[in-house]
């Protein structure tokens, strides 16, 4: 055999592969292809998986069939039997949450989130859990942004983007996060859309070809990667519910279990949660808190990312502000007026901008059994906000009104900590 | 800028293929361009030590002179006429070759979990390479010190991180000369083959059995507090994806080495399939095994026969066994689990050689057909395993570790 004919031998199966693999993640064919089983859709919308976070085709399935997205962080994790997930199933609702985010996930993360779903959130509703944590004087930890990023929702993103100030703000965000530049042509990209120009042909016909096979493996192999299952846990927690619904019965069975599983300790935290990550440190925790300050934050820029992306999707949003812990938030010495000064201050941003669906639980730190630990809602406190969720997501809600005001991008709001009274509303 | 972890991702095997295609082309028509091929290993090097790796870029420049220079001293003590080949001076040369390296291990353990600073990724595995030239040097076996050889035969840049681990006369001569075109079209053909058996062996098998599967069962395991079936199946997932993993990786090594007209030994060879633990260690990291068989073992045995330490040749024989595999645990690093792992294989490896005598003695009462061989297999897969899932850590982890949560 000559020396070219070997060479043919061996290296020619090597390039039919690869324009065997070019042929098929280019493929325009693959989008036909979007039937999940709803079990997938099932065990996805409580899977808390960044998989599912980063993905697209099983969020969208499961938005069409009944599914309403929960954007939120840490809390979601927090299953016990008054979670919004056990009570939706329980009770057999006409809408199951499908749970978005987990611990690190914050504003601009849900931003990008939201690329992935923007079809399914047009004139449909959606419920985010805006936790205070969020808004430290850093903002999102580049690492947890890194955690839940994904390239196929940016390059969503950038095909989508008109140049607007929001899509101006995005891709000045993403350029401060490692994500956005580890890839130099999408950089590239992100910077002459914050610098307000359009990306050139060239970066376009990349993020047209990234985007195609991003797609294509997401709608490929999505539906296989059936994330772990939360299901059992929530199944668990069924059991322990009474077959009928009555506030005031099930509002004494979330006092008492929440009683039973926090009896380690004076600040009624569960003892799970009590013993692994309190216990050993609990003395040196006194005081920690006081100079902490959710007044000043880029989330604060990254919130009207998502407040904006809802409005231009006209999507019905309802906010949770949760509480803290009031046992615990005064042994740490949180500030309760800077608190109070928060609450106004995310108020503000909403309700200037025409948000005006928000269950204010910042009062309630004090009600026994609210909280299942320091910041995180349990018993009594989901079962306090499903009084809210319930009739927002089974009633009608007229169509929204909002006025989306570039003001909330700027440094000045984010560092507006309300001294002079600027967020009376 | 950049780094990468030696095949960790598409990207690098993009460099690769441009960078050897040169190499390639000149070998094929009988040349072997050196100082190419010196360019393109510090690129690798830099590659995969530069970056935000830099420090480590150092601490292996200040390692490779260290070894340099002892190599070069011992060397020229054995070389010299005058001088006998005196046994503490080979002791002093392979411990203070090995002092680096035990630094390296031992940080850890005074400094909670603080990697030491003259650390680089691939440390023992030029080290293998260091002890095994000085002990060849002592023997006589290699009469010569060439600085230059010697540096590329360590920063061999294809198996730099994890191995195989070569030996330097056979990589010499390797090097030295420029295969026949037939015979280097037949090593493209097995390097090639070697690499896309090692694309599924990694990026598929290990991918589904460490990425995708690995994390649910551990899942499962912790939720459920104590001993369950997880912990089973956890052993088997940790097991295929320490072989895939590890395989496919050595199987890159050699395929990259074939190309550049190197036979760097092969790593694994079908060791599920073994029919006895030490029918295993003949196919499971060979050169690993190889190396300690050959440098400690052998060398213990030696040791103590020419001593008369053990009167019979099998409790010598036992003995080292055990020794040789709990140096092959304290080398993994100084924790219960790769410690404990090295004494279950040398107490297999005993138990295994008593069955096999046993065996011998009273064959015509023993069995041995198909069906006795498949279940040697099964238990020796199902031994092996579980010494993983002692070296995983995981039932540390399970049992010990403080909780996350």
């Amino acid at each position: 055999m000559s020396v070219k004919k070997r060479l043919f031998m061996i290296f020619g199966p090597i390039f039919a592969a690869a324009l065997l693999m070019l042929a098929l993640f280019l493929s325009p064919l693959w989008s036909g292809f979007s039937h999940v089983n709803p079990k997938v859709d099932q065990n996805a919308a409580s899977s808390l998986s960044p998989q599912v976070l980063k993905g697209q085709l099983i969020k969208s399935n499961a938005l069409e069939n009944g599914y309403v997205p929960f954007f939120g962080s840490s809390e979601w994790s927090r299953f016990d039997p008054f979670h919004p997930s056990v009570l939706a199933s329980k009770y057999h609702r006409s809408y199951r949450p499908f749970l978005l985010g987990a611990r690190g996930s914050q504003s601009l993360t849900h931003f990008f989130v939201m690329q992935s779903i923007n079809p399914e959130l047009k004139n449909k509703k959606a419920i985010v859990f805006v936790s205070p944590q969020w808004f430290t004087p850093k903002g999102e930890d580049p690492n947890a942004f890194s955690f839940y990023y994904s390239t196929l929702q940016t390059t969503n993103w950038i095909k989508q983007q008109n140049g607007s100030k929001m899509d101006r703000y995005a891709a000045y965000r993403l350029l401060q996060m490692p994500s956005g530049n580890s890839d130099k042509i999408l950089a590239g990209a992100l910077a002459r859309i914050a610098a307000g120009l359009k990306p050139t042909s060239l970066q376009m016909l990349y993020v047209n070809l990234r985007n195609r096979i991003l797609l294509n493996e997401d709608q490929i192999f999505s539906r296989y990667r059936i994330p772990f299952n939360n299901e059992e846990t929530i199944a668990k927690n069924r059991k322990l519910l009474p077959a009928t619904y009555n506030y005031p019965k099930l509002d004494k069975l979330a006092g008492q279990i929440g009683a039973e599983k926090t009896n380690s300790n004076d600040f009624q935290i569960s003892n799970r949660f009590w013993n692994h990550r309190l216990k050993p440190h609990v003395k040196e925790l006194k005081g920690f808190q006081s100079e902490m300050s959710f007044l000043r934050s880029p989330e604060y820029g990254d919130f009207q990312l998502l407040l904006n992306q809802f409005a231009n999707d006209h999507t019905k949003v309802l906010f949770i502000i949760p509480p803290i812990n009031a046992k615990w938030q005064k042994y740490t010495g949180l500030s309760a007026q800077m608190m109070a000064r928060f609450d106004k201050k995310i108020h503000f941003q909403l309700q200037s901008q025409g948000f005006n669906h928000i269950d204010d639980l910042s009062h309630d730190g004090n009600v026994p059994y609210f909280m299942t630990d320091t910041i995180h809602p349990g018993w009594r406190g989901w079962l306090k906000m499903d009084q809210a969720i319930r009739p927002f997501l089974t009633q009608k809600v007229k169509a929204p009104h909002y006025k989306v005001d570039n003001y909330f991008y700027s440094k000045q709001w984010q560092n507006d900590n309300g001294s002079d009274g600027s967020f009376e509303y | 800028m950049r780094w990468y972890i030696p095949y960790g991702n598409p990207t690098y095997f993009i460099w690769l293929a441009l960078a050897i295609i040169p190499l390639m082309i000149g070998l094929l028509y009988g040349h072997r361009f050196r100082g190419y091929q010196t360019i393109i290993s510090l690129f690798f090097l830099i590659l995969t030590f530069g970056g935000h790796n830099w420090k480590t870029g150092i601490s292996l420049i200040g390692y490779l002179v260290y070894q340099l220079v002892l190599v070069w001293l011992y060397s020229t003590y054995r070389q010299r006429k005058e001088t006998t080949n005196k046994g503490w001076v080979f002791v002093m040369a392979v411990i203070l070759a090995i002092v680096p390296l035990v630094i390296v291990k031992v940080t850890p353990l005074f400094d909670a979990g603080r990697q030491s600073i003259i650390g680089f990724m691939g440390i023992s595995y030029i080290t293998f390479k260091v002890v095994q030239t000085i002990m060849e040097t002592r023997d006589g076996m290699i009469k010569e010190f060439h600085p230059v050889l010697f540096g590329q035969f360590l920063l061999f840049f294809p198996t730099i991180s994890s191995g195989p681990i070569d030996r330097y006369r056979r990589f010499e001569a390797d090097y030295a000369k420029v295969p026949a075109q037939s015979d280097y079209l037949d090593m493209i053909q097995k390097g090639v083959r070697y690499i896309f058996q090692g694309f599924v062996y990694k990026f598929v098998l290990a991918y589904y059995f460490g990425t995708i599967l690995m994390p649910q069962i551990q899942m499962r395991a912790m939720m459920a507090h104590g001993f369950s079936w997880n912990i089973i199946a956890y052993m088997y997932a940790y097991s295929m994806d320490l072989f895939f993993d590890f395989a496919g990786y050595s199987l890159f090594a050699v395929g990259i080495s074939y190309l550049m007209g190197i036979k760097t030994p092969m790593n694994f060879n079908q060791p599920f399939k073994s029919k006895n633990i030490k029918d295993f260690w003949n196919r499971w990291h060979m050169t690993l095994s190889f190396w300690f068989r050959d440098y400690i073992f052998m060398r213990l045995v030696f040791f103590c026969m020419k001593h008369h330490i053990f009167k019979s040749r099998t409790t010598t024989a036992n003995v080292c066994y055990v020794i040789n595999m709990l140096i092959m645990g304290f080398w993994h690093g100084e924790t219960w689990y790769y410690i404990t792992y090295g004494l279950y294989h040398g107490f297999a490896m005993v138990i295994n050689d008593t069955w096999l005598r046993f065996k011998k003695k009273h064959q015509k009462h023993i069995p041995h057909n198909k069906f006795t061989e498949l279940f040697a297999i099964f238990l020796t897969f199902n031994v092996v395993c579980f010494s993983f899932l002692i070296f995983s850590g995981f039932l540390n982890t399970l049992f010990f570790a403080p909780k996350p949560f």
